[in-house]
């Protein structure tokens, strides 16, 4: 599936974009819009997550298509005055110390002295390293080099900010006080793009997803969204009532659900083929039979519930 | 944090200068250098103090011809400017972090020149200060090697500094290609009789210094000349200095079109 849902002014576009390298496609004909928000990049090892990061950060180009960043070539230098990026692995300038290094990062900006010194201040503060910012930067633990690199990422005040798994290796408190750092950033309009293998994560940060897989944009879309789509995508629906036993069999009739299993002493767990039509079909159900039903809930609309799903169809097709 | 605040290309291009600098200045190549500095200073100093055996004082003609033309010129100047160069982009690309100077939004042209001025920059204080103390060690006789010489150290440290540079920008391991570059083609292929030894560096350098360093002695005489076949100096110069505005132009090419991984 490769979709694309645009609900804000496209600061980043991509268009039938596909990337080799000799006899490996990493991207095949990829497009998709990133707008203001967060967006999560979600795939496997060698999905080609990477890839499309390094293209959009101008490293490398495309060798099809196009990818603009705010209305300019990625792979121009005016394209680099928009993006902010924070690589995945832990190198930096690490002889210098964190004070050092945004000073450095500013002045790669072109910003003058007194100009990087104020925003090597403000940026340091704002990652919550201003009290550890006169250590070198190779005593860091790597949770305090995640957050020195966001501020390297930060430090010129992007519109789009591109993050590597930026979570990686911070202590949860650190990854509430990021997250929150970077919903602020996506309130100011900025579109932050997330990649990150910890799907959960996504979840609860991302407004927008972008699924990846064997080099090909599978799903793009909020979770809803995504879900929406995936009619034939089963999901489990369990329910409390008061006699499982009794209604089982009957809820088995129903076109949507493909199975059900009795977790005793008062639940049964569904597996229902298309969740808008179950919803449907199990009101009536409910309505004209006395289920007693106290409560129901989908237990796997998680997006690593989707991402499986996805994964799964997108490696062995029917 | 606004971003209304102007920025200057040529401020980032002085930053990257700054960086390139200190990087290159507190590093192993430095002790390197420092150390076959060393060792060559101390065998310029045993040559130069009279021994019992050889108690006739030494003059500036085997100064050059014994130490500066062999030890210097043909191993250690390579060997600094290797050093240096080699490592300026492919040190950043080994240890992950070229990636944030091509993601700053300086053109990759400018960051490569700013890279190569401070390179050069450095390379030129030692391999000049480097001779200077080899000329000054065995006193007076020294200066006259030194006026010869260091003309002819600024134009071969330029050009070996672009050719090393280009090879970093290219190869990921590019000392080893260089060192590999220094000891086969500048070594021996310079002392191949015939044309082949004209794409080496060091065959311009010495074509020059035979004819400027003529109160010196150092051109071969009889056949060996006829074998080393010398071009005139002024060509030496033209070659030495469009070597090296090719390199650099081509380095900067391959650098704004090179894909890093």
């Amino acid at each position: 599936m490769n979709t694309k849902t645009t609900t804000t002014i496209a600061l980043a576009e991509v268009r039938n974009v596909s990337k080799w390298f000799g006899p490996v496609m990493a991207l095949n004909g990829v497009s998709l819009d990133i707008g203001s928000g967060i967006t999560g990049l979600v795939g496997p090892n060698g999905a080609g997550k990477t890839t499309l990061l390094r293209l959009l950060t101008g490293q490398i180009k495309p060798s099809l298509g196009e990818i603009d960043v705010c209305g300019h070539d990625a792979w121009s230098a005016k394209a680099k005055d928009h993006i902010g990026l924070c690589p995945f692995g832990d190198a930096t300038w690490d002889e210098l110390s964190g004070r050092q290094l945004m000073r450095v990062t500013a002045g790669l900006r072109g910003f003058t002295r007194a100009e990087a010194r104020r925003r090597a201040e403000a940026v340091l503060e704002t990652v919550g390293m201003d009290d550890r910012a006169n250590r070198p930067v190779r005593t860091y633990s790597k949770g305090m080099r995640q957050r020195i690199k966001l501020g390297q990422a930060l430090i010129h005040d992007p519109d789009l900010l591109v993050l590597d798994e930026p979570l990686n290796g911070v202590d949860p408190v650190g990854c509430e006080e990021l997250n929150d750092l970077f919903r602020s950033l996506a309130a100011q309009g900025k579109a932050v793009l997330v990649s990150s293998h910890i799907l959960h994560e996504m979840d609860q940060l991302a407004d927008r997803i972008l699924f990846i897989c064997q080099g090909k944009l599978l799903a793009s879309g909020s979770l809803a969204e995504i879900r929406d789509m995936l009619d034939e995508h089963p999901l489990k629906v369990r329910i409390s009532c008061g006699s499982p036993r009794r209604i089982a069999p009957q809820l088995l009739t129903l076109e949507s659900v493909k199975s059900v299993s009795i977790e005793p002493p008062s639940e049964l767990l569904l597996e229902v083929q298309n969740p808008g039509r179950f919803y449907a079909e199990f009101g009536e159900f409910a309505a004209g039979n006395d289920a007693g039903v106290h409560r129901l809930k989908a237990t796997d609309t998680s997006t690593e519930a989707v991402f499986d799903y996805l994964m799964e169809r997108a490696l062995h097709p029917e | 944090m606004e971003t209304a605040n102007k920025t200057s290309t040529v401020a980032a291009c002085a930053q990257v200068f700054r960086l390139a600098l200190r990087r290159q200045f507190f590093s192993r190549q430095t002790i390197v250098t420092a150390v076959l500095l060393g060792l060559a200073l101390g065998i310029t100093a045993l040559w130069a103090y009279p021994m019992p055996w050889n108690p006739d004082p030494r003059t500036s003609a085997q100064l050059a011809s014994r130490i500066l033309s062999p030890l210097y010129m043909g191993f250690l100047l390579p060997i600094i400017c290797l050093s240096y160069a080699s490592s300026a982009i492919s040190g950043e690309r080994s240890e992950q972090t070229l990636v944030y100077l091509l993601t700053t939004n300086i053109p990759r042209p400018l960051v490569y020149l700013a890279m190569y001025a401070a390179v050069l920059l450095l390379t030129l204080a030692v391999t000049l200060g480097g001779l200077a103390v080899l000329c000054l060690v065995p006193g007076k006789i020294g200066l006259e090697a030194l006026g010869v010489f260091w003309t002819v150290t600024t134009c071969a440290t330029v050009a070996y500094v672009g050719l090393f540079l280009l090879f970093s920008a290219g190869v990921r391991r590019a000392t080893f290609l260089s060192l590999a570059y220094a000891l086969m083609i500048e070594t021996l292929t310079v002392n191949i009789p015939g044309v082949v030894n004209r794409i080496t560096v060091s065959f311009y350098a010495k074509s020059w210094l035979y004819e400027t360093g003529k109160p010196l002695d150092l051109a071969p005489t009889g056949a060996a000349l006829g074998l080393f076949n010398p071009v005139s100096a002024a060509s030496a110069q033209w070659v030495l200095v469009l070597a090296s505005v090719g390199f650099l132009a081509l380095g900067m090419w391959l650098f704004s079109r090179k894909e890093y991984d």
